[in-house]
């Protein structure tokens, strides 16, 4: 292209080019009304406000971008992500998972006839209590339920709270939906105690609290106490029924957590026989005391905990306990100082 | 301290007035000279080396585009020119396998432009030039009755195509009513209101008050030969 040299100045000139442009470039002993090719034209770096100007939106998307990225996890956290899960157990083994709010987010069989009841169910959007009564109603329908039969739902949850309002809820309400109709047996168990009872107990579970072993035992005999006492409640009495039932809940589940607090809860509750049971299966007890000694080492607290739980329990056998243990824990000092 | 104040301060003048920035360059000029002296590795002689003059653009530069939060003045300004300069070199360094017709041949005292078959009338050449710059000081004068000056204009043109474009729609527009031009004389302003008619953007025509005035200068009389180098103006907007 082609520059008209329009004018003249020591440090530079201005060149009028052929679109009509007047520019600045370098004086490069140019003469005015020359006409000159290949300038050196200057280039006017952009200016500091609008520099700041960008740096202004760009720090403003990124600050968006980060806010959204957390409210997006909030949202997810709260909303999406399972935070508890109901096992819905017939025959067919079906899994809820359900956000922190209670709301379903996500439905799947576990095993192949659970696959089968939830083959074309339409889940979305709805309760996990209308759930559980369609899948039951699907049950009896395609013949995996009939009179008589057991419906157990396993509720895994960190939350207790949320364990208790769970339970209470579904067995209300599903037998409110099957009263009149059929006669089955409902059960509610926590997941991670019904889970230790059939499984291995989890070694990092027992480094961290040996002293908890004897009482998940017991959990487990509560267990099965507390089903054979709902068995003769399910049969669709009435709902005054559920109240103590909510209580049998409440006690299994601090068994994991609060070792002395299901002790009182047995004595609290109105379950004269309930505690006699328990109080009269020493050798179920006893078994994993025995299995014990391995946790003796590292814990020394173990022997005041038993002991507190002995004098609730049955004085005699917590001295023999207590004596064989204290002179197991003997032999593993004296083992170890030598 | 005191004397960076002030260069700073004489800076944040020369950027609105390119008068004062040409006298800042005049007082600097040993800087600049002694900037490219490090780049040449050798002392620049004014009116001679292009480099110098290419230092002196890279300094107008930097008073443009210099900020306080930029650092000291000189130390931008140093290292602008050194980009500027070595900018320069690279696009030379295309022409370097090309001989310079300055330079003798085999045989001694003629150069290769001696040998080469004059091909353009240079008497001819000197006619049009100092008939266009005779123009150009009409011009000059014309625009100075404007308040505007060259300088003015260059700052004001437009950079961007859509711009330039718009400008040259309020041109045409103007060319086809000679009404406006024929106000631009008498009154000595810019009828904006008028040009807005022609379709272009008034708040576009509003920023580049100066360089319009300039360009519709060109137009009205006279001015051909100003007018033949910027026949491609008009044909762009003839093929619209």
């Amino acid at each position: 292209m082609k520059y008209m040299v329009m004018e003249c100045h020591p440090s530079y000139a201005i060149l009028l080019d052929k679109e009509g442009r007047f520019l600045i470039a370098a004086n490069l002993r140019y003469e005015v009304g020359q006409e000159v090719t290949n300038p050196v034209l200057m280039k006017k770096p952009s200016s500091s406000g609008f520099r700041l100007k960008r740096v202004l939106i760009s720090s403003a998307a990124a600050i968006a971008a980060c806010l959204l990225l957390l409210f997006g996890m909030n949202y997810y956290e709260s909303y999406m992500a399972p935070y508890s899960s109901i096992f819905l157990t017939i025959n067919p083994e079906v899994r809820m998972d359900l956000n922190r709010n209670g709301s379903v987010v996500g439905l799947a069989g576990t095993n192949d006839d659970g696959e089968t009841l939830i083959e074309g169910y339409e889940w979305k959007g709805k309760d996990k209590v209308t759930i559980a009564d369609e899948l039951v109603d699907r049950a009896i329908e395609m013949g995996f339920l009939s009179e008589g039969g057991r419906v157990s739902f396993s509720i895994d949850t960190p939350d207790e709270a949320i364990f208790q309002e769970y339970g209470v809820e579904l067995r209300s309400k599903v037998t409110e939906h099957l009263d009149g109709r059929i006669t089955v047996e409902i059960e509610i168990f926590d997941y991670s105690n019904s889970s230790e009872s059939s499984k291995e107990e989890q070694p990092e579970k027992v480094s961290s609290s040996p002293s908890s072993l004897p009482e998940k035992s017991s959990a487990v005999t509560s267990d099965k106490t507390s089903s054979q006492i709902v068995s003769s409640y399910s049969g669709g009495k009435g709902e005054s029924d559920f109240k103590p039932t909510a209580g049998s809940i409440s006690d299994h589940t601090p068994s994991s957590s609060k070792p002395s607090g299901s002790n009182t809860d047995y004595s609290d509750s109105d379950y004269g026989e309930n505690s006699s049971m328990a109080s009269s299966q020493p050798p179920a007890s006893s078994k994993p005391v025995s299995d014990n000694t391995n946790y003796n080492d590292g814990n020394t607290n173990y022997n005041q905990e038993n002991q507190n739980e002995n004098e609730t329990d049955d004085t005699d056998y917590s001295s023999e306990e207590q004596e064989d243990q204290e002179s197991d824990y003997e032999e593993k000092e004296s083992d170890e100082d030598e | 301290m005191n004397e960076e104040q002030l260069i700073i301060q004489q800076v944040y003048k020369a950027k609105e007035n390119m008068q004062k920035a040409d006298e800042l360059i005049n007082d600097y000029m040993p800087f600049i000279k002694a900037e490219t002296a490090k780049f040449l590795r050798r002392p620049p002689i004014e009116g001679h080396d292009d480099e110098l003059s290419i230092a002196m653009i890279a300094f107008h530069e930097a008073i443009c585009g210099y900020a306080r939060n930029r650092g000291a003045f000189l130390k931008y300004a140093s290292m602008l020119i050194r980009s500027r300069l070595i900018d320069y070199a690279r696009k030379e360094m295309r022409h370097s396998g090309a001989i310079s017709l300055e330079n003798g041949s085999e045989k001694e005292g003629t150069s290769l432009s001696d040998t080469l078959a004059d091909q353009k009338n240079h008497s001819e050449e000197t006619d049009t030039r100092e008939a266009t710059k005779a123009e150009i000081q009409e011009l000059r004068k014309q625009m100075e009755g404007f308040g505007v000056s060259l300088t003015d204009v260059a700052e004001n043109c437009p950079k961007q195509k859509r711009t330039l474009d718009a400008c040259r729609k309020a041109l045409q527009y103007a060319k086809e009513t000679p009404d406006i031009l024929e106000e631009l004389l008498r009154t000595k302003r810019l009828p904006i209101s008028k040009l807005v008619q022609g379709g272009a953007d008034r708040k576009t025509l509003e920023r580049h008050r100066k360089y319009m005035v300039a360009l519709l200068l060109v137009f009205t009389n006279g001015y051909e030969l100003i007018r033949g180098h910027l026949k491609q103006v008009m044909k762009g907007v003839a093929t619209k």
